[in-house]
């Protein structure tokens, strides 16, 4: 089939220039993904287009970008989806733009908590699993309070955390109960829990189903109990 | 002039592993990928960590390396993997008279594998096939297979290893036999800048022979194709394979709450741009029910294709092709000193490929400084982006 995409090219470095919109056609077989347009234009006709990626099926957490303004992880947005008109593919919002569809991640990795084991040795030798959150940037692209307070030169958000790390905050203070007050600490910051304003967005954009605004929800509870 | 003892070029398992190897033996290193990290090969695996036993009825010497490294993995990098072990399931006559043959070259490996009643792996899978007639165990796990590369290219980088993603190593300038500077461009901004360096390890992976022709040499690799599927949910916790001799299919890996179906293998001349062909999406689900119950009827999540970096040439479709490590000395091979390829290998025997290249690349230096990645938990992944 082919499609043709709006995609936001250029930004931030220099000799970048500013960024504006360029159109690509793609042609590409039934089930191909957005991942997979990326993949054959860089490979045809802009072979300098920068986006992030690894896995190509949604565990890494690298390729969130948004389309039509709402994010999604580009290798598990079907192309097909996108037939009918001409999507605009954008990079994620609350990151430091590097160029084209590629934000550097730091911001997000810094606003989590340190130390925080992705997989956790179980007492059990089975039925142990990865956290649920791949660390992919789409709550804390979606969240109206981030989006509000960010400076896109830096990348730098202020006064609220992001929905991620408070996600994070949640399921650490549970995996590790040794933690809980520490993580309590940080949740508590003016910048915590009480800086989200409960859109909700985070959870519905969040493609993993870890629901952040529900750990906000659940800590904001347990501080009320106590 | 920015001067380097080391460039690398490739930023994939195989590059990090490298990276990180190096910095730890005292040598300063720079390492070029066009891409983002790991977005060739190395993110797209399906996520087995290899005990070994897959290969222990063909390859002895691959099998032992990949028990051993799982071993290594376990201590220095245990929130990268899932180890809820494997069953191997004979669901045939040909696994069934297969099966103590097995068992057998696993134990001549180190593999402790251990054959359990039916009912017993069962209890342990209920949605095992029907069909099974023999199971043994085996220590197999699950790769984070990005997070693991990351938590290298985290340690080299806190050793003070330069990781440069989005620049594309343009040229390798080779001047008395001998190789001198590395140019790289700069996705960014177009920007070439040329880097001098004592030497140069080409972890190029599939893309190794256009690597290894910057400087104008040949190195054999066959990239291969493997498709993969994932479906929602686990349908198992342990790693199911098929007991019978290495072949399409015959692997299905539990990775957070996916399952995924591995693999198969052609033969591809572009490593670059591949996509998964439909009849390979339908052999591989049809060969996966075969393992576990029911397993195409799961949610359909993603196909996708991965090059594998194969050493060697071959006009086969690729699945004989040794999976093995082969170190290239360009020094020795072709007349041009301080040029080394890595090539072959799997996901489990990342540091193992950096520890072979590290050992030449060192000697060749006059560094006389042992491989030490094996003896230090690695840095968390995070920390690479953590980092301002």
């Amino acid at each position: 089939m082919t499609q043709r995409l709006r995609i936001q090219l250029g930004g931030q470095a220099p000799a970048a220039g500013s960024a504006h919109f360029e159109d690509f056609e793609v042609n590409l077989p039934s089930g191909a993904t957005l991942l997979d347009a990326l993949e054959y234009i860089r490979t045809g006709v802009a072979p300098d287009l920068m986006y992030r990626h690894s896995c190509h099926h949604g565990s890494c957490g690298t390729c969130a970008v948004r389309v039509d303004g709402k994010e999604v992880l580009a290798c598990l947005t079907a192309l097909d989806s996108l037939a009918g008109g001409i999507p605009v593919i954008e990079p994620l919002r609350a990151l430091k733009l590097e160029k084209d569809l590629a934000v550097d991640p730091g911001a997000l990795f810094r606003s989590l908590p340190k130390n925080t084991s992705h997989l956790r040795e179980s007492e059990v030798e089975h039925y142990i699993r990865f956290e649920d959150c791949i660390e992919c940037g789409s709550c804390v692209s979606a969240c109206p309070v981030t989006a509000r307070s960010w400076d896109a030169s830096t990348g730098k958000v202020e006064g609220f955390l992001g929905p991620a790390a408070l996600a994070a905050v949640h399921r650490e203070s549970l995996n590790s109960p040794e933690r809980a007050e520490e993580m309590r600490t940080v949740a508590e910051r003016p910048d915590g829990v009480a800086a989200c304003e409960k859109h909700f967005d985070c959870s519905r954009v969040c493609p993993r189903m870890v629901y952040p605004g529900k750990h906000i929800e659940m800590l904001r509870r347990e501080f009320a109990r106590t | 002039m920015d001067y380097f003892d080391v460039a690398i070029i490739g930023g994939g398992g195989t590059g990090a592993a490298t990276a990180y190897d190096l910095a730890l033996r005292g040598l300063s290193v720079i390492l070029f990928e066009r891409g983002e990290l790991t977005s060739g090969t190395t993110g797209r695996h399906h996520g087995q960590l290899h005990s070994g036993a897959r290969y222990a009825l063909g390859d002895h010497r691959i099998a032992r390396e990949c028990m051993a490294e799982t071993l290594i993995l376990r201590r220095i990098a245990a929130d990268a993997l899932e180890f809820n072990q494997g069953l191997f399931l004979a669901v045939d006559d040909e696994g069934e008279s297969l099966t103590d043959e097995f068992v057998e070259a696993c134990r001549a490996a180190d593999i402790p594998a251990t054959e359990v009643p039916v009912a017993r792996a069962r209890e342990w899978e209920p949605r095992i096939s029907g069909a099974t007639r023999r199971a043994v165990l085996v220590p197999d796990g699950t790769i984070d297979a990005y997070r693991l590369a990351m938590r290298f290219f985290a340690s080299a980088a806190s050793r003070g290893a330069v990781i440069r993603n989005y620049t594309q190593a343009s040229g390798i300038e080779v001047t008395g036999g001998a190789v001198r500077a590395v140019a790289a461009r700069s996705l960014r901004d177009g920007t070439e800048t040329r880097y001098e360096c004592g030497a140069v390890v080409n972890a190029g992976g599939p893309w190794a022979d256009r690597v290894a022709a910057l400087a104008g040499l040949e190195v054999p690799v066959t990239p291969a194709a493997g498709t993969m599927v994932a479906v929602e949910g686990r349908v198992a916790n342990m790693v199911i394979s098929r007991l019978r001799r290495p072949s399409d299919g015959d692997i299905v890996v539990p990775q957070r709450r996916l399952s995924i179906v591995g693999s198969t293998q052609r033969k591809v001349e572009d490593p670059d741009g591949l996509r998964p062909l439909p009849e390979e999406i339908e052999l591989l689900l049809a060969s996966a029910d075969e393992l576990v119950t029911g397993f195409s009827a799961q949610p359909f999540r993603a196909a996708w294709a991965a090059a594998r970096p194969l050493a060697g040439r071959s006009s086969e479709e690729g699945r004989e092709i040794s999976r093995d490590i082969a170190i290239v000395d360009h020094g020795k091979s072709d007349g041009v000193r301080g040029f080394f390829s890595v090539l072959g290998g799997k996901a489990t025997t990342l540091r193992r490929m950096g520890e072979l290249v590290s050992d030449q690349v060192a000697a060749f230096l006059g560094k006389a400084e042992p491989c030490r990645t094996a003896k230090f938990d690695l840095a968390p992944y995070a920390d690479y982006w953590r980092l301002p």
